[in-house]
């Protein structure tokens, strides 16, 4: 077993490697992603922690039975979020529920970075409308949105991720980003006019 | 908010479970798979390819001034364009579960499936495999002939002048041929241009251009070889 310097020392391909001949080491690479997978897996539905973390145990166990499955041409960071993203959809059909999400308040200006935002958002109740005409978009916008802006990732990572070509992630973000910005004006506008 | 250590209670699940990672040989097995099923759909969009250049490039173009439009769409091998579609949506989907397909957009693959087809359907139709194939097809299954062939109903309008079939015999100024709903046909040939007339023999395809003399005699004008190798 290695100790978390050595963990740290990895990279996730490596610790792979490591893992399919000692599986103590799967520990060090799940521990590494817990946190952004948790996340992610709340924002791309509406479950609650709990529900969340039972998802995500499922992605771990998954991502262990199936890693002889995993290519070297891929980034395992990608990989692993393409299960959760599996998983996560799988969980939300089981349930059949209705999508409705709640972004915590740094998701949101993370959002008004992105989105360019900055002049329209004066508070925390345009916060509120940011969460809103989220919610609002379709699924699939919204998807690419928080695969791009709050977590971070590369056309060709989303794309790994979705399993879509690179070239449809790039009309999704773009389009998504259009349809927030025309429900997220759609909000304000209507404040405005009942304020006054 | 309570905070569970979700890492290490897979990892518990994992060991109590006994759960093994899949064998590799199962991953390499599905790769294998999925690229033998692209390439199946690219020979088989080959063969079809071959066999609409066979069907074109051996059409009876000289009607076209007879009968215009009409005689192209009621000839075209609807079948094998269907065919060609068919496994091209086909492989654009095994293609799509490999490991890095779905990197490549519609245009890309409808592209690089329609360039292999054509460029391995010339080379199957220079070497005859397309015409072999199609033949075997016509032997083995007798349906293939009324359903895909529309050139055999094209050939199968005595009324208005076409007629085809296979000899049976061969007489002084006169055929006899057994059309392709089985019918005995007397074909009177004196007064007919027979073209290629080295393939007329016994055994042998031929169409027929002329009219209907009375009842089952049919008076040619031309001649041909089914297989249009003298035009």
């Amino acid at each position: 077993m290695l100790n978390r310097e050595e963990c740290n020392q990895k990279t996730d391909e490596e610790l792979v490697k490591i893992t399919l001949i000692d599986p103590d080491i799967f520990l060090c690479l799940s521990k590494r992603y817990e946190n952004k997978l948790l996340y992610y897996i709340m924002r791309i539905s509406k479950f609650s922690r709990d529900d969340a973390e039972d998802v995500l145990q499922e992605v771990f166990i998954k991502t262990y039975y199936n890693l002889n499955g995993f290519d070297q041409n891929l980034r395992f960071s990608s990989w692993i979020y393409r299960i959760t993203h599996n998983e996560t959809v799988s969980a939300i059909r089981k349930k059949s529920v209705r999508l409705t999400i709640s972004f915590e308040r740094v998701d949101l200006e993370k959002f008004e970075d992105a989105l360019d935002l900055g002049k329209e958002v004066d508070n925390s109740l345009d916060r509120l409308n940011i969460n809103k005409a989220l919610s609002k978009i379709d699924d699939k916008y919204r998807e690419v949105l928080v695969l791009r802006y709050l977590d971070e990732k590369e056309y060709v990572e989303i794309s790994d991720i979705l399993k879509k070509p690179v070239s449809t992630i790039g009309n999704l973000i773009l389009r998504g980003k259009k349809l927030f910005k025309e429900e997220y004006l759609k909000l304000i506008t209507k404040e405005e006019y009942n304020g006054k | 908010m309570r905070t569970k250590n979700i890492s290490q209670i897979a990892q518990e699940r994992i060991i109590k479970e006994n759960i093994k990672p899949i064998s590799r040989t199962v991953f390499s097995f599905k790769r294998v798979l999925f690229w033998t099923l692209v390439f199946s759909s690219i020979i088989i969009g080959a063969i079809s390819f071959a066999i609409i250049l066979n069907a074109l490039l051996d059409n009876d173009w000289y009607l076209f001034g007879v009968y215009g439009l009409n005689f192209v769409f009621k000839t075209l091998p609807y079948f094998w364009f269907m065919s060609l579609l068919i496994f091209m949506i086909v492989g654009d989907y095994y293609y799509r579960q490999t490991l890095l397909g779905y990197r490549k957009s519609l245009i890309f693959i409808i592209v690089v499936y329609l360039s292999s087809t054509i460029v391995l359907g010339s080379l199957f139709y220079w070497v005859g495999v397309g015409m072999y194939i199609e033949k075997s097809i016509e032997n083995n299954m007798p349906s293939y002939r009324g359903i895909i062939l529309n050139r055999h109903q094209f050939w199968s309008h005595p009324e208005d002048g076409l007629l085809s079939g296979e000899i049976i015999r061969i007489k002084e100024g006169e055929l006899e041929i057994m059309d392709f709903d089985g019918l005995m046909w007397v074909i009177d040939t004196s007064q007919s241009k027979i073209y290629d007339d080295s393939r007329i023999e016994i055994g042998e395809r031929v169409k027929i251009l002329g009219k209907i003399k009375m009842g089952l005699i049919f008076k040619a004008t031309e001649i041909r070889s089914w297989l249009n190798l003298d035009k």
